[in-house]
């Protein structure tokens, strides 16, 4: 009877979630064209993906995209909150104004910072040449030194409202009492911060942190819009190289392969930070 | 009362019979022309046998070219409910949907005075319409790929003609750039405008032979004897040819920007025509050259470079009488002519004399009637893995990424990881 119940539920799973993940498994161990009948062909999409250089690099791409959004969004976050947590008139407006880029879909965005960035009739550049300043109007995401650096910073500005409202949340519950007390006790605002403040912010700091890394990892519709990828592989994330190897070279197998290490990948980095993170897991007052 | 009923269901049965009877056959077409003239066209064409055909219509399924050859054609042609037609380039996309089982063989219906309605070169071994010797694509274009349009006024400007060799060539950028313009924009954010033209360029300074061996990786780049060509498009990045943001940039607003007069020449195929009317500054004007001679002693210093594109009817449409009708319908002279005047080279008979065709396109048309071969664009001919790596290849030389010798280590290298067919 107990079975019936879950039958429902587990029919669902299996066939959205198990069936897609099983056959994904398989698929990493074939050639298959998404035309064609696959074919096995054993270990060979992974040893290929281990001398892919482009699929290599993207882990490092990907890795300084997280570093970036780790002090572009839940650093930056945290400090606005900061600065923004008080019930002064304007206060509240500004932290609205600071949260809106969250309500644009991020592939939105993506369109809308490509007009801005564009070269020839971008508006960055349009007030880079109107204020004189010409050789500063760069191709910003058409070469590789500037293109990372400008997904990372519209990452920043579509995350960094989120994460403060998020450590915004959490600053209202610590106890002004604690403040008034070390106040009394002569410490300055960035004493208290750093010996209040933040350790009481750790398990929100964790948890931004880890979203951030899953996130990062997951990052596909900001590169995609922006970048695709280029210019010559310098914005391609493990995402990107997947989604192009698959449908625009046609190699459904040797991208799904792909897709499985990148599954694996953010599955053991998950675990060891949740590892790590509930090891030193407790508050000293 | 039981008469009643047995009136009133005979009724209902007649009713149901009569609106069956009338129903539409609807046949659904995919395609990827989803704007400018070539749309219209097409429209006019589908409007045009619907009239002639009543009771059967014409469902299009339109997808952004990109968006259909990378995800919207396949993800159709494995559904439950596959489209009955579909656009396809020629070649090797063509043989891998035979392969696949999507193609239908159309020898038998084409074996009559259809067949005979085109060119020649239509339905031959290399035209990449045929696999086997049976036909599975019904032609409704032959695009050149690439050739280099130019702004008119831009050269004259600058005193500049059409340049007729290499030499020239450089030289003009050299005074284009000299003067201030951007000599030439390309949008090669996907590779393949850049990556076309690169081949072409190939193609003329490799042999047949090397070009295919190394296409087909049954030899090196190298040894292929492709540092030459990349050599060249380095010669282009250090004669200040091409626009900064050429890797950032897409190939419509590429395209756009040539029209907005920001550069003075774009190289792409003979589909810019179409787009003519959407894009181009009031007065704008323009013409056309193909890619200057390279080296005269080559066996075909003045190739062209083009495919055909056209429908391919689904081995299991659900209406495969009236899909064929259709296709049959759309390579009519009438409606070639139609399809013509909107910016293509139509492969049927007899059109080219009767279609009011611009004199952008009256140019193509004799740079086709004048090459010495055609070379078919390598994403259409070979595995796109492998053609993808020479147009990143040639991008890194032509962007001065990287100098020609470091492209093609690195092209060599690439393609070497990759799995033989």
């Amino acid at each position: 009877m107990n079975l019936l119940f879950v039958a429902p539920a587990f029919v669902l799973f299996g066939l959205f979630v198990l069936l897609p993940l099983v056959s994904s498994v398989f698929y990493a161990f074939t050639n298959w064209s998404g035309f064609s009948t696959p074919e096995w062909v054993g270990l060979a999409n992974f040893s290929r993906a281990l001398a892919d250089p482009v699929h290599l690099t993207s882990y490092l791409h990907v890795t300084l995209y997280i570093l970036g959004t780790l002090l572009l969004e839940v650093s930056f976050g945290l400090v606005m909150a900061v600065v923004l947590n008080s019930n002064r008139l304007g206060f509240s407006l500004m932290r609205g104004m600071f949260f809106s880029p969250m309500v644009l879909s991020m592939t939105a965005a993506g369109v809308l910072w490509a007009f801005v960035l564009d070269y020839r009739l971008g508006l960055l550049n349009s007030v880079l040449r109107s204020v004189g300043l010409n050789d500063w109007a760069l191709p910003w995401l058409s070469q590789g030194s500037t293109a990372l650096i400008a997904i990372m910073f519209v990452s920043g500005w579509r995350f960094a409202g989120f994460y403060m409202i998020i450590f915004f949340a959490a600053l209202r519950r610590i106890p002004r009492s604690i403040y008034e007390a070390a106040t009394l006790d002569g410490a300055p605002p960035l004493h208290q911060f750093f010996t209040i403040t933040l350790p009481l912010l750790r398990q929100q700091m964790l948890t931004c942190v880890l979203l951030a890394i899953t996130g990062g990892f997951a990052g596909f519709d900001l590169f995609f819009t922006m970048t695709n990828g280029g210019p010559f592989n310098a914005t391609d994330v493990p995402a990107t190289w997947i989604i192009r190897t698959g449908f625009d070279n046609n190699e459904l197998g040797y991208a799904t392969a792909m897709t499985v290490i990148l599954a694996v990948v953010v599955l053991i980095i998950s675990v060891v930070y949740l590892r790590l993170t509930e090891r030193g897991d407790h508050v000293r007052y | 009362m039981t008469r009643f009923f047995r009136l009133a269901a005979s009724c209902i049965t007649a009713l149901m019979a009569a609106s069956a009877a009338v129903a539409d056959t609807e046949i659904r077409i995919t395609h990827a022309m989803s704007s400018g003239a070539g749309k219209e066209a097409f429209d006019k064409i589908v409007a045009g046998f619907e009239a002639a055909n009543p009771g059967v219509t014409v469902k299009q399924i339109v997808f952004d070219d990109d968006v259909y050859s990378d995800t919207g054609l396949i993800t159709q042609l494995q559904s439950n409910e596959v489209p009955d037609i579909y656009f396809q380039w020629a070649g090797y996309p063509v043989q891998r949907d035979v392969e696949a089982g999507y193609a239908a063989d159309l020898s038998a219906a084409m074996a009559d005075s259809w067949q005979a309605g085109f060119i020649d070169s239509a339905f031959t071994a290399g035209s990449g319409t045929m696999v086997d010797g049976k036909i599975y694509m019904v032609p409704i274009s032959l695009d050149i790929t690439n050739t280099i349009w130019f702004n008119t006024a831009i050269f004259a400007e600058n005193n500049l003609t059409a340049p007729t060799t290499w030499e020239e060539f450089i030289a003009a950028i050299k005074v284009l750039a000299a003067a201030g313009e951007t000599p030439i924009v390309t949008g090669n954010n996907e590779l393949w405008p850049l990556g076309n033209w690169a081949s072409h360029v190939a193609a003329r300074v490799v042999s047949a032979d090397n070009f295919h061996a190394a296409f087909a990786q049954e030899k090196s780049f190298a040894d292929a004897g492709f540092l030459r060509p990349l050599a060249l498009m380095q010669e282009l990045h250090e004669a200040g040819a091409f626009n900064k943001d050429m890797q950032g940039l897409g190939a419509d607003p590429a395209m756009a920007a040539f029209f907005q007069e920001a550069a003075a020449m774009h190289p792409i195929g003979s589909w810019l025509v179409g787009s003519e009317g959407d894009l181009a500054v009031e007065g704008f004007t323009y013409s056309q050259f193909d890619t200057p001679v390279i080296d005269p002693t080559q066996a075909a210093p003045k190739s062209v470079i083009a495919t055909m594109t056209g429908f391919v009817q689904h081995a299991k449409a659900a209406h495969p009488a009236e899909a064929t009708s259709f296709l049959k319908y759309l390579t009519s002279v009438e409606a070639a002519v139609i399809w013509a005047e909107s910016g293509a080279i139509s492969p049927v008979k007899g059109v080219a004399e009767k279609a009011n065709m611009s004199d952008q396109m009256k140019g193509v048309a004799a740079m086709l009637a004048n090459a010495d071969a055609m070379v078919p664009p390598p994403d259409t001919t070979y595995p796109v893995p492998v053609a993808e790596a020479y147009y990143q290849a040639a991008a890194y030389a032509a962007s001065g990424e990287k100098s020609a010798a470091d492209a093609l280590k690195w092209l060599d290298e690439t393609v070497a990881a990759m799995p033989k067919p």
